[in-house]
């Protein structure tokens, strides 16, 4: 269509260029010189509008050409277009036809491997089981947070079942040492942990995490080459390379971590409930293997050994390029430290003042129990004043009648014995002897001291209450001697005769002479 | 019995085989697996010499990319094995810095360079030569090892033993 009518279009401008030329023949043969020159001028000017209007035909032309070809370049698309989308379709079907059809291959293949799971476990577990850990380790690495919180529920639990039943087992081991040491040895437990500056409570932990030195590296900076060992626990696999091996981690981590702070050193290691306690010095360090919590002390105790072997040795030290012969005799320096260490541990000597304080609080101890007794004794003596017993009351109402005949009695008794005046040597007969008869029960009718001699001068042993039933052992002059049922049992003692009452008489042969003097 | 200690360290670039050097010396065995070490290796020696025993305390130092980075562990250093690699010359070049580096722990150190890796250059006349020539500027021995085949890594190890023991 569009075609025929560029070809029209085409047709139609060559009849009118044609034309033109005749016209313009036509004007040539009619017009004169001047007007031919005008003529002329006017035809160029045609004839370069009729090139312009040429070229843009051609121009025309060409696009219409172009535009055909997009055309039917189109055409052949939309074409392949529709073969394609038939193609397409052929191919979903036959798709479809082939999803269908796993679908139900896939579904015996899941009950396949099921049932292989099922019946042999063991295997898919050792077949799977690296391929599982190449996976996790994959995915920890690229999403360790979800990882993290996938399995923290499950590790978590465990951590936290673990570390519950650490302490309790801790708890149980405390609460067992505190009931084995409730008694006697529980207070003296308690005032050694208070000697010692720590509280009871914190003595019951180390004795529940007891404290015990394994072994004792002494090693030279830098070379770390070992001076001496001294070992008490577990034997070491080698001592040397330990000791080598520590030196590099210790310098490992000073050139990693403490650049800026060279005074600052590794000072602990722990491994499991084993710690390594690293005491240094200029030229030497203690490595020191320790098992629980170390007692205090324990640090100045390390301190003050390596300093004094700096000061001791510290040039020999310095230059020890590995042979022995240069070295003074560490070993046994090594060892002492050991055993006060291991001293320090089970009981630390008291200090001065602990010990000054030990002493005074035991002295006033027994003060305090001296008096104590005392104070009870005359507690026990002083009893029957405060409580008077029953049967004493009813024996004292009988005395008021008799103390009198009694006094009488024993008033006429000097007369009895002034023949014998004579005697220069009367004061030894005090003891009385004759006690042939048997003895004179009566009361003492008031408070009375009681004397070992009957004499005033003689010192005054205790105190007879009123009331307090007697035997009269003997008589001399005017004072009786009794004998009583005391806090210390029988006693015996002289009291003036008129304190005593009795039902009744003093028989004679109890009745020694009393020398008077000669009238 | 006198038993006396020296501290040797291990030098050298990485992958020039000073592990497998030490291996070979102290296991007798040699293993094809480069696994780089870190920081550092300590193992032991003991060697029964004539007037006694000698403990040598082998430091292999893991291979250093930045020198002065590993410098404390030099700290103390008896003798010192400068190990290269035949088959890579720069290797070889890095020897001079070592030395410098034990130099300036301790100026006797004693010094042996050992070309590893002998097995796989043939007969390289070129890089003995700068061996010789460089142990002999720095005052030291040298000996050709391959780790792989033994050859030679007793007698540089020997040849240690007998420089510390000889009287200085």
């Amino acid at each position: 269509m569009d075609s025929s009518r560029t070809r029209a279009a085409a047709a139609g401008m060559n009849q009118a260029d044609e034309d033109l030329e005749s016209l313009l023949a036509a004007l040539h043969a009619t017009l004169g010189d001047d007007d031919d020159t005008r003529l002329l001028a006017v035809e160029q000017q045609l004839r370069l509008i009729q090139f312009q209007a040429q070229s843009q035909s051609e121009a025309l032309q060409a696009e219409v050409r172009e535009l055909r070809a997009e055309l039917e370049k189109l055409r052949w698309s939309t074409h392949d277009n529709e073969n394609f989308g038939r193609d397409l379709e052929n191919r979903l079907n036959i798709l479809g036809h082939r999803v269908q059809a796993s679908g139900d291959s896939l579904l015996g293949m899941t009950e396949l491997i099921h049932r292989t799971v099922l019946d042999s476990r063991d295997d898919m577990a050792e077949a799977l089981g690296p391929v599982m850990g190449e996976a996790i380790r994959v995915q920890v690495r690229d999403s360790r947070q979800e990882m993290v919180e996938a399995l923290y529920p499950v590790i978590g639990e465990s951590v936290q079942r673990s570390v519950v039943e650490a302490f309790r087992e801790l708890q149980r081991n405390i609460d067992a040492r505190l009931k084995a040491v409730i008694g006697p040895r529980s207070v003296w437990r308690t005032i050694g942990a208070r000697l010692r500056g720590v509280s009871p409570a914190q003595l019951a932990l180390r004795d529940a995490l007891p404290f015990s030195v394994q072994n004792i590296f002494l090693i030279q900076h830098g070379s770390g080459l070992l001076l001496a060992q001294s070992q008490a626990g577990a034997q070491v696999v080698d001592s040397d390379l330990v000791s080598g091996m520590l030196t590099a981690i210790r310098d490992f981590v000073h050139d990693s971590f403490g650049q800026d702070q060279s005074d600052k050193e590794l000072d602990e290691i722990q491994y499991g409930n084993q710690r390594v306690v690293v005491q240094s010095g200029q030229v030497v360090y203690l490595a020191v293997l320790i098992q629980g919590v170390e007692p205090e002390g324990f640090r100045t105790q390390l301190h003050g050994f390596v300093s004094d072997l700096h000061v001791r040795h510290a040039r020999v030290l310095r230059e020890y390029s590995g042979d022995p012969a240069a070295l003074p005799d560490l070993q046994p320096k090594l060892d002492r430290l050991g055993a006060d260490l291991a001293d320090l541990a089970t009981q630390k000597p008291m200090k001065l003042v602990g010990r000054r304080t030990m002493i005074g609080a035991s002295l006033i101890g027994l003060l305090l129990i001296a008096v104590a007794c005392f104070y009870l004794q005359f507690t026990f003596a002083l009893l029957p004043v405060a409580f008077p017993g029953p049967t004493a009351t009813a024996t004292a109402t009988a005395m008021p009648t008799t103390t009198p005949t009694i006094a009488a009695t024993a008033t006429a008794e000097p007369t009895a014995t002034a023949t014998p005046t004579s005697l220069p040597t009367a004061t030894m007969t005090p003891t009385p002897t004759a006690v042939s008869g048997l003895p004179v029960t009566g009361l003492t009718s008031g408070n009375v001291w009681v004397r070992p001699q009957p004499d005033r001068n003689a010192p005054l042993i205790v105190v007879l209450l009123k009331d307090t039933p007697v035997k009269i052992v003997s008589v001399y002059g005017p004072w009786a001697e009794l004998e009583w049922s005391g806090v210390q049992g029988l006693q015996r003692g002289w009291v003036p005769l008129p304190w005593v009452a009795t039902l009744k008489s003093i028989p004679s042969d109890l009745v020694t002479p009393f020398p008077t003097p000669a009238p | 019995m006198i038993v006396i200690q020296k501290k040797v360290c291990l030098l050298g670039d990485f992958s020039v085989g000073k592990t497998s050097l030490v291996r070979r010396f102290i296991e007798g065995r040699f293993d094809d697996k480069y696994l780089s070490t870190i920081g550092v290796r300590i193992s032991r020696k003991t060697l029964q010499r004539s007037n006694g025993t000698l403990n040598l305390l082998v430091w292999d130092l893991a291979g250093a990319q930045e020198f002065n980075t590993q410098a404390s562990y030099l700290v103390g250093v008896a003798a010192a094995l400068i190990v290269c690699d035949m088959t890579r010359r720069e290797t070889l070049v890095s020897c001079a810095k070592y030395v410098q580096q034990v130099r300036a722990m301790n100026q006797s150190a004693l010094l042996v360079f050992v070309g590893n890796k002998v097995d796989l250059v043939g007969e390289s006349v070129s890089a003995e030569a700068e061996l010789r020539a460089c142990s002999e500027t720095q005052g030291g021995d040298y000996v050709l090892t391959s780790a792989k085949t033994g050859v030679g890594v007793d007698l540089a190890f020997e040849l240690l033993a007998r420089k510390i023991e000889a009287p200085a």
